[in-house]
């Protein structure tokens, strides 16, 4: 492997790595428009231009770092030159030239590459004082297709939308048109902007020129506070930057993770947090249904650890998990369950929008809507207690609950997540499950399931809580609380550990933070999770240990086909 | 020395019979062609290497050395550069026009030499009247089997096609010319890798101008030391096209040895229009830096013209009399790569545009002292930093005019007005 000297830092780099990521191994940071690491090189923003001597001999041309690649010893390169620093200059000129400078009322300003480089790279003053600045009079808000929104007078022409529907989307309905000065960015006649992934050139537009009709003037981007979480809208578990302002969420983000999403993300996948400011949120714990009175937790947990405990004579105690439950959750559930003695516990699923994120290795197609199914499951979610008790037919699971009779047989009912599915939201589904004698309800959403519940606990949605979710390709990842809950909410994690203190005192000593000492416990516990801890867990996730679920996995990826419904 | 010289590459002009395949014959036409097929391929690059025969097109890079870098994959490909739009250059039509076999036969020769098998001529679009006379050439030698499965029975295979360009400057610059023959948008490639190695369809491809090839059929008949006897010194040498166009009485395509005299090429073109006094000529198309008419005795070849501090480009002669205001010829130039910059670059889509503006500014009489400085400063940030060569041929004239021509502009801005009569304008020229 050769090495290249970068501002005085040595570093090896494969053969043909660019000079642009060979920086960034050593920290330096060349600035650049129209590269993407993912995107064909195309060299045209001429952003990047450094200086490089090739065995003591300087090339007479500044040169491109992106379309430079190291392919032998002896690169000496310099980011830092007079020449360099001008060449920036002149460029940075050119870009604001024709730029119409609406920063106050601009989108992207805040999180704009034309700005920061400006900052960084430019001149404080213009000298371009007596021409007209090029405009596309009637291009300033264009739709190209239903998410995503155009300004012609702020592109910089650096075609990485372009080029990212012809090579990630593969749909091509991007184009550039025109010539010299004139060129611009467009559809196709009778031809949108519309796949799965078409919001994504918003987030690699450098500059305000293409925008999101759903965020659009939602929030000033420097107002708003980011944290790393994972996407709950389907089982691919895509990275994502939860950005909110005071606990309102306004976007998501996706985050890079090589692994799994790559830089991408559905347009399915960004709206999955509308739901939260739109459905009634419980916030204090009830008992007695919606008109009855709020209770406060110490007695809601008494009353829910007694409800548990007379079980048997009366009939059957029955846990309906939710596949948006974290990893520590859904075994704690089962802890209680087991506490409970019972086997009746399912995780009810609902189908996905089925759309395949690309990554390098292909890409990883999710077809439930159900981030963490199989975290649930490995996690003790599944019929049958770990004594080996009965999972036979008589089991009351998810189908035999929510389609059958089955909530008439129980005595008590958890429902573990009041939004488990569309079928939670169903006048029919309530009513079925209200046949329960005595049916306790833990959610974020007061849904109509919470209102009937004869004891509803109010816990956290997934942007306020951490934990770990279990994708499709049984890829362990950790998520943060992005902001504190609401009202009294408490950490689900918290409630279900008090909840157990209660028939094991031994709980009540579990270190703080809980979650990762529940964590640190189950992962003791299910082989799976064998030598996990949660302070080791990588940034990217880790692959549980299942062999079989591997090869699963690889028979999988080989037939994966998109399906669309 | 130009008295005794015998056109070559024109020596078919004025016989209609040399469109023919037959009448291109009759004049050693093939023989060529014949003498390199018996050759190993190696030999006859050796051969024009050794002829200094350098490239026509405006780079002058030696056609022989382009032959011996292509790339060992398979197949190969010849691309025939007749995109030939730049302003003032009009040498290959007439090549094309009157002696296609020529084009065709070295065309076949540079094939044998790279191993080729195809070959295609991309043409300017304009050109129709050349494109229809290639195609019946390549048809007629396709059925006489001098091309085609069988290159003169040498088992040799050789396909040729004739493929129009859709009117754009760019697609004469070599990658974007590959680009818009693959049926992309006409915009050049980043370099490297070059053509030589990934070209056209990926593949190693050589990429040569009509001129240049129209040379090899003769330095294979008649031997590299006869080419090499002609013109000025080992680097320049070989029979040269110009076209001379402008204030002189006979505007049109001459032959004569690289290096002639400029003095003797306006005289052979009838010398200046209607006895006017010489003010200025560009020497190799609208992309070569304007001289003064004090480099009259300027030897044409391509070391001299680059010493004088411009280019012989691709010998496109532009002359200029005293009645013309520079000013104006120079925003017309930069309003002519503004309009065929293909946008993808910054320094090129941007600076063009602006230079033109403040050109367009300086000849209507708004311009200020300071615009010569900044015309410079933004020549600086285009030259050198653009994708492809077309950002380094839009600030030729005008870093000329600012430098050779200062006084000129000065009067413009000091007078608020062009000093020179005004003749038809061409608006200004925003878009």
């Amino acid at each position: 492997m050769p090495t290249v000297t970068i501002d005085d830092r040595t570093v090896e780099v494969a053969a043909g790595t660019n000079l642009i990521d060979a920086g960034l191994l050593v920290g330096v940071q060349i600035p650049h428009y129209c590269y993407h690491p993912r995107l064909t090189v195309v060299g045209q923003c001429r952003m990047c231009l450094v200086e490089i001597w090739d065995n003591g001999r300087k090339m007479p041309k500044p040169q491109a770092a992106c379309s430079s690649a190291v392919t032998k010893e002896g690169w000496v390169v310099r980011t830092d030159t007079p020449e360099v620093h001008e060449a920036q200059r002149g460029m940075m000129e050119f870009f604001l030239i024709n730029h119409p400078l609406d920063c106050p009322i601009c989108d992207q300003a805040g999180e704009c590459a034309l700005q920061d480089y400006a900052f960084k790279h430019g001149v404080a003053f213009s000298r371009f004082r007596f021409e007209d600045k090029r405009t596309y009079p009637g291009r300033e808000r264009i739709p190209l297709g239903s998410n995503v929104l155009l300004n012609m007078n702020r592109c910089i022409q650096c075609t990485r939308c372009v080029r990212f529907t012809h090579e990630v989307a593969k749909t091509g309905e991007l184009g550039f048109f025109n010539r010299g000065a004139r060129v611009e960015i467009g559809t196709f006649p009778g031809k949108p902007l519309e796949n799965h992934l078409s919001t994504c050139v918003v987030d690699i537009c450098p500059v305000g020129a293409l925008t999101s009709t759903r965020f659009r003037f939602a929030e000033r981007v420097f107002y708003l506070d980011k944290k790393p979480s994972l996407c709950t809208g389907c089982e691919v578990g895509c990275n994502i930057t939860v950005e909110h302002r005071r606990g309102k969420i306004k976007r998501y983000k996706p985050r890079f993770n090589p692994e799994v999403n790559d830089y991408w993300m559905c347009d399915y996948g960004r709206t999955t947090f509308e739901r939260y400011a739109q459905m009634p949120r419980l916030q204090v714990p009830r008992n007695g249904g919606v008109t009855s009175g709020t209770i406060g937790w110490k007695e809601a947990l008494d009353q829910a650890a007694r409800k548990l405990r007379s079980r048997s004579a009366e009939g059957a105690v029955a846990f309906l998990g939710s596949p948006f439950l974290t990893v520590e959750e859904a075994w704690l559930f089962a802890k209680l369950a087991d506490a409970a003695g019972s086997p009746h516990r399912s995780v009810p699923v609902d189908r996905g929008p089925t759309w395949t994120i690309p990554n390098l290795k292909g890409g990883i197609t999710g077809i439930e809507a159900a981030p963490n199914r199989r975290g649930a499951e490995l996690a003790g979610l599944t019929p049958g207690t770990p004594a080996g008790e009965s999972a036979s037919a008589d089991v009351l699971d998810h189908d035999a609950l929510l389609a059958g009779d089955g909530a008439a047989q129980c005595s008590v009912l958890v429902v573990c997540d009041s939004d488990f599915g569309r079928a939670a939201w169903s006048p029919e589904t309530v009513e079925r499950l209200r046949r329960a004698r005595f049916l306790v309800v833990f959610g974020w959403a007061d849904s109509p399931l919470a209102k009937v519940a004869d004891l509803a606990f109010p816990v956290p949605t997934h942007t306020e809580k951490e934990g770990t979710f279990v994708n499709v390709e049984h890829r362990l990842q950790r998520f943060a609380a992005a902001y504190p809950p609401p009202g009294q909410d408490r950490p689900l994690v918290d409630v279900l550990v008090d909840l157990l203190s209660r028939f094991d005192a031994s709980w009540a000593q579990l270190p703080s933070p809980k979650t990762a000492a529940v964590f640190d416990k189950l992962a003791a516990e299910i082989p799976a999770f064998a030598g996990i801890t949660w302070e080791t867990i990588p940034a990217t996730g880790t692959s549980l240990h299942m062999p079989e679920a591997k090869a699963r996995l690889d028979t999988i990826s080989a037939e994966r086909v998109p399906e669309r419904d | 020395m130009s008295e005794t010289f015998e056109p070559v590459l024109t020596q078919n002009v004025g016989r209609p019979d040399a469109l023919s395949l037959q009448g291109y014959r009759k004049t050693g036409g093939y023989e060529g062609l014949a003498k390199a097929l018996k050759m190993e391929p190696a030999a006859v690059v050796e051969e024009v290497k050794k002829s200094g025969l350098r490239g026509r097109g405006g780079a002058g890079f030696p056609a022989g050395m382009k032959w011996s870098f292509i790339g060992k994959a398979k197949p190969r490909y010849l691309v025939c550069n007749a995109d030939e739009s730049e302003p003032g250059t009009f040498k290959d039509r007439l090549l094309m026009e009157v002696d296609p076999h020529q084009l065709l036969e070295g065309c076949a020769i540079c094939c044998w030499a790279v191993e080729a098998n195809t070959c295609y001529i991309y043409i300017r679009g304009e050109y129709t009247k050349a494109a229809a006379i290639l195609e019946r050439a390549i048809r007629e030698a396709n059925e006489a089997g001098v091309l085609g499965d069988n290159a003169m029975g040498s088992g040799f295979k050789l396909d040729m096609y004739v493929h129009r360009g859709a009117g754009a400057y760019i697609c004469g610059e070599e990658t974007g010319m590959l680009e818009s023959l693959e049926g992309k948008r006409g915009q050049p490639r980043v370099k490297p890798p070059f053509p030589a190695v990934v070209g056209a369809f990926d593949k190693p491809t050589v990429v040569n101008n009509v001129e240049t090839l129209c040379n090899v059929p003769h330095i294979l008949t008649r031997g590299a030391d006869w080419f090499k006897s002609i013109g000025t010194d080992e680097r320049n040498t070989g029979p040269k096209l110009y076209a001379i166009s402008g204030h002189v009485e006979r505007p049109g395509t001459y032959e004569f040895p690289i290096g002639v005299p400029f003095r003797e090429l306006l005289d052979k073109a009838g010398g200046m229009y209607r006895h006017g006094t010489l003010k200025a000529f560009i020497p190799g198309g609208a992309s070569a830096p304007i001289l003064p008419a004090s480099q009259i005795d300027l030897k044409m070849d391509f070391d001299s013209v680059a010493k004088a501090g411009s280019m012989l480009g691709s010998a496109a002669v532009i002359v200029m009399d005293d009645t013309t205001c520079l000013v104006r010829s120079v925003a017309r130039l930069a309003k002519f790569f503004n309009h065929e910059s293909c946008g993808q670059c910054t320094p090129c889509r941007e600076g063009t545009n602006w230079m033109e503006l403040l050109l367009h500014r300086l000849e209507d009489g708004q311009g200020s002292e300071g615009d010569g400085k900044l015309l410079l400063s933004i020549c600086g940030h285009i030259g050198g930093q653009s994708l492809c060569p077309l950002g380094d041929a839009a600030i030729g004239p005008v870093k000329s005019l600012v430098e050779g021509f200062w006084p000129e502009v000065e009067q413009h801005i000091r007078d608020k007005r062009c000093p020179f009569p005004h003749r038809r304008y061409f608006g200004n020229g925003a878009h």
